[in-house]
């Protein structure tokens, strides 16, 4: 395995030439109750400033420092922009806090024609973005990132990972503070001091870690990398020699894609259910779009059709910048994908139904477009919702039971549309049991001639906020207005319960 | 109008020297074969239920076309609603699609499925679509009307404005591409010009005097446009156990009170 490495220092360095007659720029931040200095630029490192220099004696030394306080969650997105940026290389990028990233290399090295050309590649894109960066390739994590952060060095050989270690602090390792520090009271301060101890009275005393960071370091263990994103199973990209800019040519690359990963799901017999199209601009912005699905899909057209209306829906316009110079189709979700059946009526139904929901989810959102399930509960807000209408089938939604449940319990009518929130309204009643003879609801009175109830529902009992228990009432007012209300909890001495509408019927 | 209509208009020869009452009733014919007019021999209809209705409109609501379903004020929508679900529940047995904008469900409520199967409509039939604006509803709308799978679309408008000519042209041309039903359900009567076929506005109506308890729920429909000529206006009540309209007695029963003094008792 050969992993790359970079590191990217949280302050950007603009060009190789800086400029005369501007004060060295410096990274303050507060760390253990001294302001120290966490970062520090080309001109300012000539002049012996270091990080981790207490930022009082710093300006001791050069008063004209210009100092930017540290922004840690600025640095952390901007790191994690540059991580998906490098995507592009490999899909199993990882974050080395603070400021490093991890590329696994392995396998895709010849791509870009060898591990050197590939690093300078990396290093050459980054720092015209404007960064200044290290990049180390080696066979393991541990060695590369030693060797970018301490070391000049840009590819370590296989099986020079030990003579690469030999003379670098032990802080190389990737070790705790107070590990190093603790290893340095001892007087062992390189790597090389430890490599040669007997291995027991070490784990002993300073915990299992130490040795395992040196094993996985040397290559003796392995060590895997957590990518950031999921990696998708089927992934196509092409890159484009002349960067492309058009929405008519970005659609006709997606459907390109797709037409070549159909056979290799029609091999495995799946289907897209999910797939996400990324498009690397030249000057480093990333930019994705998602569609999902109802059911799964194979179909280039069908693919095409839901980026046209996700392309529509975009509030701002796609921006190519320059142009984008790599585009990658990945398909995050895929499922087993009947053979296309043809000729069933109702299936036809449904899987035009299934197509409709794709088109008004890719536009609008799959959020926005649901279907009404029945849950298992006997508080009515919670008895039925709406889901997402590509994450349920209608088939599964419950309702069957829901009738033969109600049909046993004798259910009262339900209004067809219930408010999201119970509304508080002010009622008056004649009994303290019994329905509302007024009522006012969104500033109008309302007399009530009819009411038939109550139907108590208890609260959830079982649970410690279950609410108070409610007594519903189906009542009519004089001009036939006819609502569902319910008064939350029972008349006691010190409590009033209050009063609440929660839908209307027809 | 597409060109190849236009070009009929424009090639439509009247015999020169004709009475002006020969040229009128032409041109009513030639409009006529160009639009829907709305009868039930087009592609079906949708039977409101009670005769008198059914016979005003030519057998029932006609399929693709358009229709618009008012409620008298903001505070009443729930008796359209009703009105408009248990159309569309009635109609051709595929999926109902309902599209709403966000402010209309926080407004007045979100579809509930219990409350929907008393109306005579399976949940599983109902698929429902929130819009943040009104140009995405009748984008919607339009896109579900075109779906040969859609057997009803009710498209939920709030305000007066209403759509304009242009909009609810394109909502009846899509929905008689695929001849299923498409309700326009409104808070507010409107007063501009549309292509809707009909027009109804739909209010409560107190139901019937029953012990004190809520009796059947009644509406009062009025049809305020129909194009095939004559309007009206009716109170309807609703039968829970056969899912129908029935057609309500004009007047409350019983009308004069019996004859037995009883002085304590509440006038009815």
């Amino acid at each position: 395995m050969s992993a790359g490495f970079a590191t990217a220092p949280p302050l950007p360095a603009r060009g190789e030439r800086e400029k005369t007659g501007r004060p060295p720029l410096v990274v303050a931040g507060r760390h253990r109750n001294v302001e120290q200095l966490v970062a520090v630029d080309a001109a300012a490192e000539r002049l012996g400033l270091v990080p981790g220099l207490a930022l009082a004696q710093a300006r001791a030394m050069h008063p004209d420092l210009a100092v930017v306080p540290e922004d840690a969650a600025a640095d952390h997105r901007q790191l994690d922009e540059l991580a998906d940026w490098c995507v592009r290389y490999t899909p199993l990028v990882a974050i080395d806090p603070p400021d490093g990233i991890l590329l696994d290399i392995s396998g895709c090295a010849h791509l870009f024609g060898g591990e050197e050309r590939l690093v300078h590649d990396l290093t050459s894109r980054i720092a015209t973005a404007g960064f200044t960066l290290r990049a180390a390739s080696a066979s393991t994590i541990g060695a590369a990132g030693a060797a970018a952060r301490f070391t000049a060095t840009t590819i370590v050989p296989p099986g020079a990972e030990r003579e690469l270690l030999q003379p670098l602090p032990l802080a190389a390792l990737r070790l705790p503070a107070d590990t190093v520090a603790a290893l340095a009271r001892v007087g062992l301060k390189r790597v090389g001091d430890v490599l040669g101890l007997p291995r027991a009275p070490l784990t002993a005393r300073f915990g299992p870690q130490l040795l395992r960071q040196l094993d996985r370091a040397l290559g003796r263990e392995d060590e895997p990398l957590s990518p950031r994103l999921p990696v998708a199973p089927y992934v196509a990209e092409q890159r484009f020699a002349e960067p492309i800019a058009r929405e008519e040519d970005v659609l006709g690359t997606a459907e390109r894609l797709a037409g070549r990963l159909q056979p290799l799901l029609e091999r495995r017999g799946d289907g897209v259910r999910c797939v996400e199209l990324m498009l690397f601009r030249t000057d480093g912005v990333v930019r994705r779009l998602a569609v999902a699905t109802s059911r799964p899909l194979r179909d280039p057209k069908a693919i095409r059709a839901l980026f046209v209306e996700r392309l529509t829906s975009l509030a701002d316009a796609l921006d190519p910048g320059f142009g984008f110079d790599l585009a990658r189709l990945s398909v995050i979700g895929a499922e087993p994908c009947p053979p296309e059946q043809i000729g069933l009526g109702h299936d036809d139904h449904a899987a035009e139904i299934d197509r409709l929901v794709d088109r008004l989810g890719a536009r609008l959102g799959s959020r926005r477009v649901r279907r009404p399930v029945a849950q298992d509960s006997h508080i009515p807000e919670l008895a039925a919702g709406l889901v997402p209408a590509q994450a349920i089938a209608s088939t599964q939604a419950g309702w069957a039971e829901f009738r033969h449940f109600a049909r046993a319990a004798e259910l009262c009518p339900r209004p067809p549309r219930l408010l999201t929130r119970p509304e508080p309204i002010e009622a008056v009643a004649a009994v303290p049991d019994g329905p509302p003879v007024r009522f006012r609801w969104r500033r109008a009175l309302h007399e009530i001639i009819a009411a038939q109830g109550p139907e108590r529902i208890e609260g959830e009992w079982w649970s410690e906020d279950g609410g108070p228990a409610r007594d519903y009432f189906r009542v009519e007012d004089r001009l036939g207005g006819r609502f569902w209300l319910f008064r939350a909890g029972l008349y006691r001495l010190t409590t009033t319960p209050s009063w609440f509408l929660h839908g209307m019927f027809g | 109008m597409n060109a190849a209509q236009a070009s009929d208009v424009a090639s439509l020869s009247l015999p020169p020297g004709d009475p002006g009452g020969g040229r009128l009733t032409a041109l009513r014919r030639a409009i006529g074969a160009m639009e829907p007019t709305g009868a039930a021999g087009d592609g079906g209809a949708v039977p409101v239920g009670p005769a008198p209705i059914d016979g005003v409109l030519g057998g029932g609501l006609a399929l693709g076309c358009l229709h618009e379903i008012a409620a008298p004020r903001e505070a009443a929508v729930a008796a359209a609603t009703a009105f408009a679900l248990a159309l569309a529940a009635r109609g051709p047995q595929r999926a109902v699609v309902w599209v709403a904008e966000d402010f209309g469900l926080a407004e007045s409520g979100v579809p509930y499925g219990p409350g929907l199967d008393d109306l005579g409509l399976a949940p599983e039939r109902l698929v429902t679509v929130a819009a943040a604006k009104a140009r995405d509803v009748l984008w919607a709308m339009e896109e579900a009307l075109c779906c040969g799978g859609v057997g009803a679309v009710i498209g939920e408008i709030r305000g007066s404005r209403g759509i304009d000519l242009t909009a609810s042209r394109r909502l009846s041309l899509a929905a008689g591409r695929r001849h299923n039903l498409a309700l326009l359900l409104r808070t507010e009567p409107g007063a501009g010009a549309s292509a809707a076929v009909t027009r109804w506005v739909v209010g409560h109506a107190p139901s019937g005097p029953v012990a004190r308890a809520t009796g059947p729920p009644r509406l009062a429909l009025t049809l305020a446009r129909n194009r095939r000529g004559q309007l009206g206006s009716w109170t309807v009540e609703w039968n829970r156990v056969e899912r129908c309209f029935d057609l309500a007695p004009a007047h409350r029963e019983p009308v004069a009170e019996a004859v037995v003094d009883r002085p304590h008792r509440e006038a009815s």
